[in-house]
C-alpha cells in the first residue's frame, strides 16, 4: 500500500516544522502550502489523499477554501481550529469539511482523525452501512438494530438519525446536518428536537453495564457516533 | 325566542357592574352622613355609630371633629383617638388643619373625618378636604364623614335661590355619587328651630343674622326635601346596582342620555346646573357640547371665557365636555345626538333680539322642529338673565382713541369738503365723509366707525346743507339724503369695523399656529436635549406671558433643567406641585384645582416610557384660568417637546450603544490576537512533544532535533510573550516600578544595541551618538528595554540584510531625541497613529511577521512613564523604512516629575 499523501495547509511555520516530520514518521507523504491559493493549487496538482487545512490563513479565509474544493472534490479535509470557535467549525463543516481538530492538539488525536476521514473516502463517500460494536449490531440496508442479539424496537425518526450518524460513524455529523438529513430543510434550527431524539436512542442502545457512550457529544457542533474501530 | 334566551342569560351578572364592583373593592369605603343643615346631629350621628364599632374591637380614629364646644359631642370624643392637627401657618395666622400623611401613615381600619365640603388653608396639598379624602380612600382606609346637602355642587344656585345664601364650599355630585353609603341625619324642620332657639346648634357670630334668615321653616323644609330625595335617588341606585350584581334579570330603565347645548349667553352656567339636576334625577350620563361657528369668527373674549367657565362647570359637575365647530348648528348638534344615543337634549332659552330674531330662528327653535325622536327640554333662566353688556365695547384707551379719531377724520372730512366745493360742484360730498367713516372703521373698529357716523351726520349737516351753519334742513329730499346717509354710513362702518375685528382674529390665530409651526421646526432642528429645554422654556413663557421653568428627571429626582428668565430654585410648594404632577402625570399648580397656591402651573412631559419630567408656567397677570387658546398652544408645545427630548434621549442611547459594541468588537479582536498568539507555539510544542513520544522512533535523528527545537525556540516565544503582556498589565496598572536616576544615556543605547547584535548577529546596526550627550532622569533598564524592543521590531520588518540606525543628540530647546530607523516595509500612513495601540498589528491576524502587537505598546508606556514622548514617521528620512523618535526632557527634574505624576493618575 502506497503512502496516503496529506496536504497540510497552515501559514504558521512552527505548526508546519512539526507536522512535516511527524506525519512523515506516521506513514504520511506530507505536501506543504502556507496560503490560500497554494493550497487550491496543491490540491489540483498534487491530488492529496486527505487535506489537513488551518481556518486562519493570510490570504483568504478557511472556509472559502472549503468552498472552492468542494466545487469539485470530494478529498475528505480535517479542519484544524481554536477551541473557543464553535460556530467557525460548524461553518466549516456544513461547508462539506469532514472533521475537525482543536488546537493545541497532539499528533496521535490528528493521525486518527486522518485515519477516519480516509477510511470513509475510501467506503464509497462515506456510507457505512452495517457497525457491529460490542454486543449492539445496526444494519441499515436490512433495517435492523439488535442489541445483545434481540431486536431493538426504534420509532422511524429514531432509527432515521441512527441511520445518518452510522453512515458517518466516527465523523463528526453537525446539528445542522442530522436536523437537514433527518427532519427536511425546514427544522435546521430545532435542537430541541435533536436533544430528545438523541436522549431516547441512547436510552434504547444504552449496552449493560458502564460500557462508553455510543453516541459522543460535540458541545456546540453536532454529534459523532463511535464505531470502536478508529 | 326572546324570553328563552333571557331566561338562559339570567343568572349571568353584568360584566360592567362587576368591574365596578372590583374597583370599588380596593378602594376604602365612603360613608356619607348627609344632613339638611347645620344643627341636624351629624358629628354626634357619626361619633355615636363609632363608639358603638369601637366597642366591637374595630380600629377607628378621629381625623378631624368640630365639637363647636358641644359637650354631648365632645363627650362621644371619649375613648377614640383623635390625631393631632397639622398647623399651618398663613398670612400671620395659624390654622390648625387635618394632617392627612399622619392618617394614610397611622392606617386605621375607619377614619372619621367631619365636614367634607371644608376647604382647606392655602399651603396644603389639595385646596378642598374632600380631595384629601379620596387620597385616604385610595389608600385602603374606610372614611366617615359629615355633609350638608347645601354644600352640594349641583344644587348651590338651587340653595342661593331658596335660602339666599351663596355657598362656597361646595362638593362635586360626583363624589357624593361614590360614596358606598349614605346615611340621612334627619330632624324635621320645627324640631332644628327649637334646638336653635335652645341655643343647642353653634352659629358663628358673624354669620349670625344670615343664618337667622337662613333658619327659616320653609327654607329648611326645601332642604330636607333636597336631601331627602338625594338619598331616595340613591337608595334607588344602589338596588338597581345589586340587582346587576347579582344578575338579577330586567327589565332596567333604559339607559337615558343627556345632551346639554352651551353657550356663549350669561345664562350658560345655569343650563348646565339644570342639566346636572336633571341627569342626576334620570341616574344618565350627560354631555356638554359647546358649538362655535365656523364661518364666523368668535371675536367676542367675554363670551368665550363665560363659554370656557360654563364648560368647566359641567366637568366639575360630572359631565362629558365635547367642542366642536359646525356651520349649521342644530344639523351638527342632532347629527352628534343620533351618533351617540342621546335620548333628551337640554337647551337654554335664547331670547335673542329683535335684529337677530329677523335674521334667522333661535337655535332652540331650529332643534325643537327638527328633532324627530329626541326630545328637547328647553330651560328657562332661574331668573332673567342680567343685560348682556353693549357688546364689543372697547376699553377705556381704545374707546379714546377711536373718539378722537373720528373727530379727526370728520374734522378732515370737512376741510376736503369745503376746498372740493371752491374748486368744482359735487354733487354728492358726503361721499367724502363716508371715506372718513370707513377710514375710522378700518383702523379703529366698530366704535370708532359709529361715532364718526354719527359726528360726520352732523358736521355734514351744519357745514353742507342749506341754511348752513345751523342744525336745521330747508329741503326735505336733503333731510332724506342726510338720514339715508347716516344709515349707510353706520352699516358700512360696521361691516368693515367687523371686517378688521375678524382680520385681527385671524392674525391672532395665525400667529399662534406659526408659533407653533416656528416651534416644531425648531425642534426638528435642535441637536441637543439642551436646545429643546431652551426651546420650550422659551416659548412656553413667552405664549403664557410669564415665567417658565423645565424640569427633567435624572435618575430618579426632578432637576431643574431650564428656565425663562433662567432660574435655579423652586418654592417648597413648587416643587411639591411638579412632584406630584411627574408622579400622577396630570397638570397641576396654580390655576387647577390640585395644589393651586404653587406659583407655577405644571404639567408632565408624558412619553411613552412615561415622564420625562414637568414644564411649569407662570403668568405674570391673570388669576383665572388660561385661556384655552393658550392652554391647548402649551400642551401642543409641551406634547411637541417631550417627543423631541424623547428623540435626543434616544440618540445619546445609541451613541452609547454604538460606543459599547465598538468597544466589544475591539475586546473580541484583542481576545483573538492574544489567544491566537499564545496557541500557535503552544499548538507547535504540544504537537513536537506528542510527535517525538509517539512516532519518535521512526523518526531519522535530524527530525527530532528539528522537533525538540522547535519546542524550544516556541517556548521561549511564548515566555516573552507572557512577560510583555505581564509588562503591560503592571503599565495598565500604574504599578510598574520605574526609577528616577539619573541615565547615561549613552550606556543605555550601547547595552541595547548589544543584546539585538546577540539575537539578529547578521544585522548591521550604525549607531551615531553626539558628543556630550546630557542625562535624563529615568530608569537605565527600561531606557535600554525600550530601544531594543524598537531593534527588535525594526528587523522584524525589514529585509535581512539592510541597515538599521540608532542616533541620538540634542535638539533646540535642550531636549534630548533618541532616533531609531530601518530600510524595511515601512508602516501604511493610515496605520502611523494606530500602532502604538495595544495589540495592534500593522498585518492583521494571521500576517506573516508574528508579533504581539504589544512591543511599541509597551515602548510607549515606558517613554511616557520617563516623562518623555514618542513618535512613528514612515518613510523615514531615507525615503523608505520607519523612523521611531523618542523626545526626552532634559535637565527639568520638575516637569518630568510631573509628567510621570500625570501619567500614574
Amino acid at each position: 500500500m502506497t503512502a496516503h499523501r496529506v496536504l497540510v495547509v497552515d501559514d504558521e511555520p512552527q505548526i508546519v516544522r512539526f507536522l512535516k516530520p511527524s506525519l512523515t514518521a506516521a506513514g504520511y507523504e506530507v505536501v506543504v502550502a502556507a496560503n490560500g491559493k497554494d493550497a487550491l493549487k496543491a490540491a489540483a496538482t498534487q491530488s492529496p489523499d486527505v487535506i489537513v487545512l488551518d481556518l486562519g490563513l493570510p490570504d483568504m479565509d478557511g472556509k472559502d477554501v472549503i468552498r472552492a474544493l468542494r466545487a469539485w472534490s470530494a478529498v475528505p479535509i480535517v479542519v484544524l481550529s481554536a477551541r473557543d470557535r464553535e460556530s467557525e467549525k460548524v461553518a466549516a463543516l456544513d461547508l462539506g469539511a469532514d472533521d475537525y481538530i482543536n488546537k493545541p492538539f497532539g499528533i496521535g488525536e490528528l493521525t486518527a482523525r486522518l485515519r477516519t476521514a480516509l477510511r470513509h473516502a475510501a467506503q464509497n463517500a462515506g456510507e457505512a452501512t452495517r457497525v457491529q460494536l460490542g454486543k449492539l449490531d445496526v444494519d441499515i440496508l436490512a433495517h435492523s438494530v439488535l442489541l445483545d442479539g434481540k431486536p431493538v424496537k426504534l420509532t422511524p425518526k429514531e432509527f432515521e438519525l441512527l441511520a445518518v450518524l452510522v453512515r458517518n460513524a466516527d465523523r463528526v455529523v453537525t446539528h445542522r446536518q442530522i436536523l437537514t438529513a433527518v427532519w427536511g430543510p425546514a427544522h435546521t434550527e430545532d435542537l430541541q428536537y435533536l436533544r430528545v431524539f438523541i436522549g431516547q436512542l441512547r436510552q434504547k442502545l444504552r449496552p449493560a453495564g458502564d460500557a462508553p457512550e455510543l453516541i459522543l457529544t460535540e458541545p456546540g457542533i453536532g454529534y459523532r457516533f463511535l464505531s470502536g474501530i478508529a | 325566542m326572546a324570553e328563552q334566551s333571557n331566561n338562559s342569560d339570567k343568572s349571568r351578572p353584568s360584566p360592567k357592574a362587576l368591574l365596578e364592583l372590583a374597583a370599588k373593592e380596593k378602594r376604602g369605603k365612603l360613608k356619607v352622613f348627609l344632613g339638611m343643615a347645620p344643627g341636624v346631629g351629624k358629628t354626634y350621628a357619626m361619633l355615636a355609630q363609632g363608639q358603638a364599632l369601637r366597642a366591637k374591637g374595630l380600629d377607628i380614629v378621629v381625623g378631624v371633629v368640630e365639637t363647636h364646644g358641644r359637650s354631648d359631642t365632645a363627650d362621644l370624643l371619649d375613648g377614640l383617638e383623635v390625631l393631632p392637627r397639622r398647623t399651618v401657618s398663613y398670612r400671620n395666622r395659624t390654622l390648625m388643619e387635618f394632617d392627612v400623611d399622619a392618617a394614610i401613615a397611622r392606617r386605621p381600619d375607619l377614619l372619621l373625618v367631619d365636614e367634607f365640603a371644608h376647604s382647606n388653608a392655602p399651603g396644603l396639598v389639595h385646596p378642598k378636604r374632600y380631595q384629601d379624602v379620596d387620597g385616604i380612600l385610595q389608600a385602603g382606609i374606610d372614611v366617615w364623614t359629615t355633609l350638608n346637602i347645601q354644600h352640594l355642587e349641583s344644587l348651590t344656585d338651587v340653595v342661593e335661590r331658596i335660602a339666599g345664601i351663596t355657598v362656597r364650599e361646595t362638593v362635586p355630585d360626583k363624589v357624593l355619587e361614590r360614596a358606598d353609603e349614605i346615611v340621612v341625619v334627619d330632624l324635621t324642620p320645627e324640631e332644628l328651630i327649637q334646638r336653635l332657639k335652645d341655643g343647642k346648634v353653634y352659629l358663628p357670630e358673624n354669620a349670625r343674622r344670615a343664618i337667622d334668615k337662613f333658619f327659616q321653616p320653609n327654607n329648611l323644609t326645601a332642604l330636607r326635601e333636597l336631601a331627602l330625595r338625594r338619598t331616595a335617588d340613591r337608595v334607588d341606585e344602589q338596588m338597581l346596582s345589586q340587582l346587576r350584581q347579582q344578575g338579577i334579570e330586567g327589565p332596567w330603565p333604559t339607559a337615558e342620555r343627556l345632551l346639554v347645548c352651551v353657550g356663549a349667553d350669561m345664562q350658560s352656567e345655569a343650563v348646565v346646573r339644570a342639566a346636572a339636576r336633571m341627569a342626576s334625577a334620570l341616574k344618565s350620563d350627560w354631555i356638554a357640547i359647546h358649538l362655535s361657528p365656523s364661518d364666523r369668527e368668535n371675536t367676542d373674549r367675554n363670551a368665550a371665557k363665560r363659554t370656557e367657565k360654563a364648560m368647566r362647570l359641567a366637568d366639575r359637575l360630572g359631565a362629558t365636555t365635547v367642542r366642536l365647530s359646525a356651520k349649521d348648528m342644530s344639523v351638527e348638534i342632532l347629527g352628534y345626538a343620533k351618533r351617540n344615543n342621546i335620548t333628551q337634549i337640554v337647551i337654554g332659552r335664547s331670547n335673542p333680539g329683535w335684529v337677530d330674531r329677523l335674521r334667522r330662528r333661535s337655535l332652540s327653535d331650529a332643534l325643537l322642529s327638527a328633532a324627530q325622536d329626541i326630545s328637547v327640554t328647553v330651560v328657562a333662566p332661574d331668573q332673567p338673565a342680567p343685560k348682556v353688556p353693549l357688546p364689543k365695547f372697547p376699553e377705556t384707551g381704545a374707546a379714546v382713541s377711536g373718539g378722537l379719531a373720528a373727530v379727526i377724520a370728520v374734522g378732515l372730512g370737512v376741510a376736503a369738503g369745503k376746498a372740493l366745493e371752491q374748486l368744482t360742484r359735487l354733487p354728492n360730498l358726503s361721499m367724502v365723509f363716508l371715506f372718513a367713516v370707513l377710514l375710522c372703521a378700518l383702523r379703529f373698529g366698530l366704535f370708532s366707525a359709529v361715532a364718526a357716523a354719527a359726528l360726520s351726520f352732523v358736521a355734514f349737516n351744519f357745514f353742507f346743507i342749506e341754511p348752513r351753519y345751523t342744525l336745521t334742513v330747508a329741503a326735505p329730499h336733503e333731510l332724506f339724503a342726510l338720514l339715508l346717509y347716516l344709515v349707510v354710513a353706520i352699516i358700512t362702518g360696521g361691516l368693515a369695523g367687523r371686517l378688521r375685528e375678524q382680520a385681527s382674529a385671524t392674525r391672532e390665530r395665525a400667529e399662534a399656529s406659526q408659533a407653533l409651526y416656528e416651534f416644531s421646526r425648531k425642534l426638528a432642528g435642535a441637536p441637543t436635549i439642551d436646545d429643546v429645554i431652551w426651546l420650550l422654556a422659551a416659548q412656553s413663557a413667552t405664549v403664557a406671558k410669564g415665567k417658565s421653568i423645565v424640569l427633567l428627571n435624572k435618575s430618579g429626582e426632578l432637576s431643574i433643567e431650564g428656565g425663562w428668565p433662567p432660574e435655579d430654585t423652586l418654592s417648597t410648594a413648587d416643587w411639591a406641585a411638579a412632584r406630584w404632577v411627574n408622579e400622577k402625570r396630570e397638570p397641576a399648580g396654580r390655576l387647577t384645582g390640585t395644589m393651586p397656591f404653587a406659583l407655577f402651573q405644571f404639567r408632565p412631559l408624558l412619553s411613552t416610557k412615561g415622564s420625562l419630567g414637568v414644564v411649569g408656567v407662570s403668568p405674570d397677570e391673570s388669576d383665572d384660568a388660561l385661556p384655552l387658546a393658550i392652554e391647548s398652544a402649551l400642551q401642543s408645545f409641551v406634547d411637541q417637546a417631550a417627543i423631541a427630548i424623547e428623540r435626543t434621549l434616544l440618540v445619546e442611547q445609541a451613541a452609547q450603544a454604538e460606543n459599547a459594541a465598538q468597544s466589544e468588537r475591539l475586546l473580541s479582536a484583542l481576545l483573538s490576537s492574544v489567544s491566537h498568539d499564545l496557541r500557535t507555539p503552544l499548538s507547535a510544542i504540544l504537537g513536537s512533544v506528542s510527535s517525538l513520544r509517539q512516532l519518535g522512533d521512526r523518526m531519522p535523528p535530524q527530525d527530532r532535533s528539528d522537533l525538540l527545537e522547535t519546542i524550544e525556540e516556541e517556548a521561549s516565544r511564548l515566555a516573552a510573550f507572557v512577560s510583555n503582556l505581564l509588562d503591560m498589565t503592571r503599565l495598565e496598572a500604574g504599578v510598574l516600578d520605574l526609577r528616577r536616576d539619573l541615565v547615561d544615556v549613552g550606556d543605555a543605547l550601547r547595552g541595547a544595541v548589544a543584546r539585538a547584535k546577540k539575537i539578529y548577529p547578521q544585522r548591521q546596526i550604525s549607531v551615531s551618538l553626539e558628543d556630550g550627550l546630557p542625562t535624563v532622569h529615568g530608569d537605565a533598564a527600561m531606557l535600554e528595554q525600550v530601544v531594543f524592543n524598537l531593534l527588535d521590531n525594526a528587523h522584524k520588518y525589514s529585509p535581512p540584510i539592510s541597515k538599521t540606525t540608532v542616533t541620538a543628540g540634542r535638539v533646540n530647546g535642550g531636549n534630548l531625541r533618541i532616533s531609531i530607523s530601518d530600510d524595511g516595509i515601512g508602516i501604511p500612513a493610515h496605520a502611523l497613529s494606530k500602532v502604538f495601540d495595544k495589540f495592534y498589528r500593522v498585518t492583521d491576524g494571521d500576517g506573516r511577521a508574528a508579533g504581539t502587537g504589544l512591543g511599541l505598546s509597551i515602548c510607549e508606556g515606558l517613554v511616557r512613564a520617563m516623562g518623555g514622548t514618542i513618535s512613528a514617521f514612515s518613510p523615514a528620512a531615507s525615503g523608505k523604512g520607519t523612523d521611531i523618535t523618542m523626545l526626552f526632557p532634559v535637565g527639568d527634574r520638575q516637569r518630568a516629575l510631573q509628567a510621570r505624576s500625570k501619567d500614574k493618575i
